[in-house]
């Protein structure tokens, strides 16, 4: 692996899921934390998720530079871009990776897609996959590549499950029998209830608990 | 005995112009999208029209003349030569999109190569000029050098990259839901004496001699590059 190579999460879910939003929820804290970020953004049919991200963390909140966020169109090809073929992803990364060598990480959103998007290896070194209560509680049993390989599952809106009768014990009973040992965080990505425990799992097993670099260039 | 034999280097052409090889070029449709949302192609043989219009004002002079130059200077293992085509083309592309796209392809292109072919001299100089901001990687140079490293020839070369843009614009197309599977195909046959045309008139055209000219097409690409919404990169 390249000494310039910026650890990159990719963060992949079925559409609405709640994954621009996680996005904005962890940002933050990772910010608060003295760490900088880098988002691309796959959309399917909009530069929206990008638009937003840009106004509501960087232009807003200043917490990234606008040329931080950056969205990227797929030719209708969600699952492709981010795994068969993510070369657009690829170059993308790597001119971020040249321009921003002092980001900690870099976030990879894919287009909202179906169970089976799982991330490139040579794109993402972890693969947060985000479902939501309102798929029913049946989500997790129904296993696909996301739920099964990912390294962290997060399941969202969990604030909606008593509304769609969806059980959020038999979520994590499914979570834990599909997915054995590997973790999984309950969030409400609208009030950031979660959003901590999924950072701090970024920081341990993204960043392996570094210094920001920020901090350590100071040192 | 039979003479229907197959070589490794066909096999080299049907990996290189395979739309599974990743160069992320599904993700494109050349201004395809505007033109659809404005209702301007209604029948598979405006789409057909249309694609030959691409092929031969814009990709066959501009991209297949500059395969076909870098592919002459990378014989001469002429570093410098090839990045003046490489430069040459991406400042003929008039939109960026279009043209940072072209350079992203073909910078993956080479490092997918780069990965199965060890000890190219002229593809890791190449790169290193990319790395370097001294060239920008576009996706007609790099295609050149690949095809030159696999023993294919120069105008094989220029007939996949050819295929491929067709074969790209119709999946796009398909994807837009402009069309149904079959109608494809039929553009694809149809179109086959006009790809044979467009590289034999243009692999040997002189760097001095590239041009291109199809303003109606720049102004939907230019309005597609703008558009808010969209499936694709320009």
């Amino acid at each position: 692996m390249s000494s310039d190579r910026i650890p990159r999460v990719g963060i992949g879910g079925p559409v609405g899921s709640g994954k621009t939003m996680l996005i904005e929820q962890i940002v933050p804290i990772l910010s608060d934390r003295g760490y900088r970020a880098g988002i691309i953004s796959n959309d399917v049919v909009s530069r929206e998720d990008a638009d937003r991200m840009r106004k509501n963390l960087a232009a807003e909140r200043g917490l990234l530079p606008e040329d931080l966020v950056i969205g990227l169109a797929t030719g209708g090809c969600p699952h492709t871009a981010v795994r068969e073929d993510p070369s657009m992803n690829l170059s993308v990364v790597e001119e971020m990776e040249m321009k921003h060598k002092d980001l900690d990480l870099i976030i990879i959103e894919s287009g909202g897609d179906n169970i089976t998007t799982t991330f490139s290896p040579a794109l993402a070194d972890y693969f947060i996959y985000i479902i939501d209560v309102s798929g029913g509680d049946k989500y997790p049993r129904k296993r696909g590549l996301g739920i099964e390989s990912c390294d962290l599952l997060v399941i969202n809106k969990i604030d909606l499950a008593h509304y769609v009768g969806a059980d959020l014990s038999i979520m994590e009973r499914d979570a834990k029998a599909v997915r054995g040992n590997k973790p999984y965080v309950l969030v409400n990505s609208r009030t950031g209830h979660g959003a901590k425990d999924v950072t701090e799992h970024i920081i341990r097993d993204v960043l392996f608990e570094s210094l920001p670099k920020a901090v350590a260039k100071n040192k | 005995m039979s003479t229907d034999k197959i070589t490794t280097e066909e096999v080299s052409i049907l990996q290189l112009s395979d739309s599974f090889f990743p160069t992320g070029m599904y993700a494109t449709s050349n201004g395809l999208e505007a033109l659809f949302y404005a209702k301007k192609i209604k029948h598979p043989n405006e789409l057909r029209n249309i694609i030959k219009v691409y092929l031969e004002h814009q990709i066959g002079p501009t991209d297949c003349a500059a395969l076909g130059n870098s592919y002459e200077y990378v014989k001469k293992n002429d570093l410098k030569g090839v990045i003046k085509v490489d430069q040459i083309t991406f400042s003929m592309k008039l939109i960026q999109e279009i043209r940072d796209t072209s350079a992203r392809a073909g910078t993956q292109l080479l490092k997918c190569l780069g990965y199965f072919i060890a000890d190219n001299e002229l593809l890791n100089k190449y790169q290193h000029c990319i790395k370097n901001r001294q060239a920008y990687g576009v996706y007609p140079v790099a295609l050149a050098i690949a095809s030159s490293s696999l023993n294919i020839s120069k105008r094989k070369a220029g007939l996949m990259m050819i295929y491929a843009f067709l074969v790209s614009m119709v999946g796009a197309a398909l994807r837009l839901g402009m069309l149904q599977h079959f109608d494809g195909q039929k553009i694809i046959h149809e179109l086959k004496p006009d790809i044979v045309e467009i590289v034999n008139s243009n692999i040997d055209r002189p760097i001095t001699g590239m041009w291109q000219f199809a303003p109606g097409l720049d102004i939907f690409q230019i309005a597609h590059e703008r558009m808010s919404s969209k499936m694709f990169i320009t």
